[in-house]
């Protein structure tokens, strides 16, 4: 019997299955024009790939955009909110996490748990796209570097070139000007990690840092935007065997199998 | 008293050349990286347009957040102040100014004599600005002065939740990609500016007697909503609404 986890984000949906605790398979995919779609091709997907079907599924979770849908289509039994999957699925990597940063494509979210995996405190930004994965992708286009090149490249970089604005449309101009004065890509791309990290920061002290503290959602990936949020909260992250971007589905597939049974 | 204003804004510059509190002549061109030169041949050409030369022009004053590329101007002075000059002397009888330019968007409250009082703004975030403007008129292709002939063919306006310019542009795309007329999406769009904007300006009260300045201040279909919404008597800028910097520091170089 097989237990799973579907988490719809904004722009990539994911999903993992679990036997006996332990994930055998996952998948990630760009998501379709609505959640549902996205859920129905992403488990889809996984299944076909591995000569399985639904009826091999004893429990699905959802979890991220439209759960309830998904619940209702009939793909999952139950649906759960992604701080809980987010903080379950960290505590289930590293059970010494205390405080989850989880900055997803559209939002970013601090979370607090306590040892039993339970909500102490959380914060969330989905109002303004500065400090979310929104403001490295419109970055990136401006700079016409792909999103996965930007934590190294900034890496590379001499100087940090500092960005006055935080608002993401501000910013677009703000690099543009700097690259038509002829301001190399690096330097650039280690000033627009280090903004980013200075908006996830300035959430992050609402609700405040207890160690161990682990990163997931696709911002995660970004080596950069990783060393300068360790440098100013002072803290090094723990780094999880997973792929962080699976946390919530993973999370989600935990809840699952609990319910569906499983020890 | 001849006077000379002139305004280098975050997306236009402007000159005026006023005669005592009436516009002689005036233009308007886009900032661009080279208008500390640029800015040389406006003045000149509005100049020339007002049939006079440079040596009847009694003061100039600059303004504006390139006001420090001028060269030719006796002194400079901060937009709030020369809005609240403009909107102060020509209506007397407004309370407020409500400045929409392309990077800000400014309440300024102002008291009997038309002093500025205070004022508060937003310039840190692009919501509801010009520039906010022109990124969702784009998204639905047009330009910002197709905003009007657009949401005129109107028949329900679409919601858009999302304050963010980034989360906005997704929402517009969207609407677009499903089909949705222009004409309710662009509707959609003045609603949703025109929210933005009240919000500000009701950070000082309401029922105020007031007026709109600032390019946004030129889209009746914004300002109609403004209006709705804002309640109070609302007084119409006597000349093209984004002059109204540049004619305040116009006045004020009469009033050195």
């Amino acid at each position: 019997m097989l237990f799973a986890g579907i988490d719809i984000g904004s722009l990539t949906a994911q999903a993992v299955l679990l036997d006996d605790g332990n994930i055998i398979l996952s998948k990630s995919i760009n998501v379709k024009p609505n959640p549902v779609e996205s859920a129905r091709a992403v488990m889809g997907e996984l299944l076909e790939e591995n000569n399985l079907s639904w009826s091999d599924i004893g429990h699905c979770v959802s979890t991220g955009y439209g759960r309830e849908k998904i619940q209702d289509e009939g793909m999952a039994q139950q649906n759960v909110s992604e701080i809980s999957c987010h903080g379950l699925g960290a505590l289930s990597l590293v059970p010494q996490v205390r405080t989850v940063i989880d900055i997803g494509g559209q939002d970013a979210k601090v979370i607090r748990v306590d040892e039993r995996g339970e909500l102490v405190d959380f914060v969330m930004n989905d109002k303004c796209a500065a400090g979310t994965g929104r403001f490295l992708e419109v970055m990136c286009r401006t700079l016409g570097v792909a999103l996965e090149e930007l934590g190294p490249m900034s890496q590379r970089a001499k100087n940090h070139i500092h960005l006055s604005s935080r608002c993401s449309i501000y910013a677009e101009t703000e690099v543009l000007h700097y690259l038509q004065r002829g301001v190399d890509r690096a330097s650039l791309a280690a000033g627009i990690n280090r903004s980013m990290a200075h908006r996830v920061m300035a959430l992050i002290r609402r609700v405040g840092v207890e160690k161990e503290v682990l990163m997931s959602g696709g911002v995660a990936k970004n080596v950069a935007v990783r060393a300068e949020l360790e440098k100013m909260m002072n803290v090094k992250m723990v780094t999880p065997r997973l792929d962080p971007q699976l946390i919530g589905a993973y999370g989600a597939s935990i809840i699952a199998s609990r319910a569906g049974g499983a020890t | 008293m001849i006077t000379m204003g002139i305004d280098v804004g975050n997306l236009l510059s402007k000159v005026v050349i006023l005669n005592g509190d009436s516009l002689l002549s005036s233009g308007i061109i886009e900032t661009t990286g080279n208008i500390a030169s640029e800015i040389d041949g406006l003045a000149a050409s509005v100049l020339s347009d007002s049939g006079l030369g440079r040596e009847k022009v009694e003061g100039a004053a600059g303004t504006g957040s390139g006001a420090k590329l001028l060269k030719d101007v006796d002194f400079c002075e901060d937009e709030v102040s020369c809005v609240g000059v403009a909107a102060g002397y020509l209506l007397p009888e407004i309370s407020m100014a409500v400045d929409i330019g392309g990077q800000s968007i400014t309440a300024i409250l102002l008291d009997e004599e038309g002093e500025v009082m205070n004022f508060m703004r937003n310039d840190k975030c692009a919501s509801g600005s010009g520039r906010f403007l022109e990124v969702m008129s784009g998204a639905v292709g047009i330009g910002v002065d197709g905003i009007d002939e657009t949401a005129a063919g109107a028949k329900k306006p679409v919601h858009i939740s999302s304050q963010c310019g980034v989360f906005a542009e997704s929402e517009v795309i969207s609407h677009v990609n499903a089909g949705e007329d222009a004409a309710d999406i662009v509707a959609g769009l003045c609603d949703a500016v025109a929210s933005i904007v009240v919000a500000q300006a009701r950070k000082f009260g309401v029922d105020e007697k007031y007026t709109l300045t600032g390019g946004v201040a030129r889209i009746d279909s914004i300002t109609r909503v403004i209006r709705e919404k804002l309640g109070g008597t609302y007084y119409q800028f006597p000349h093209d609404p984004r002059l109204a910097s540049a004619v305040g520091a116009a006045l004020l170089a009469g009033m050195e």
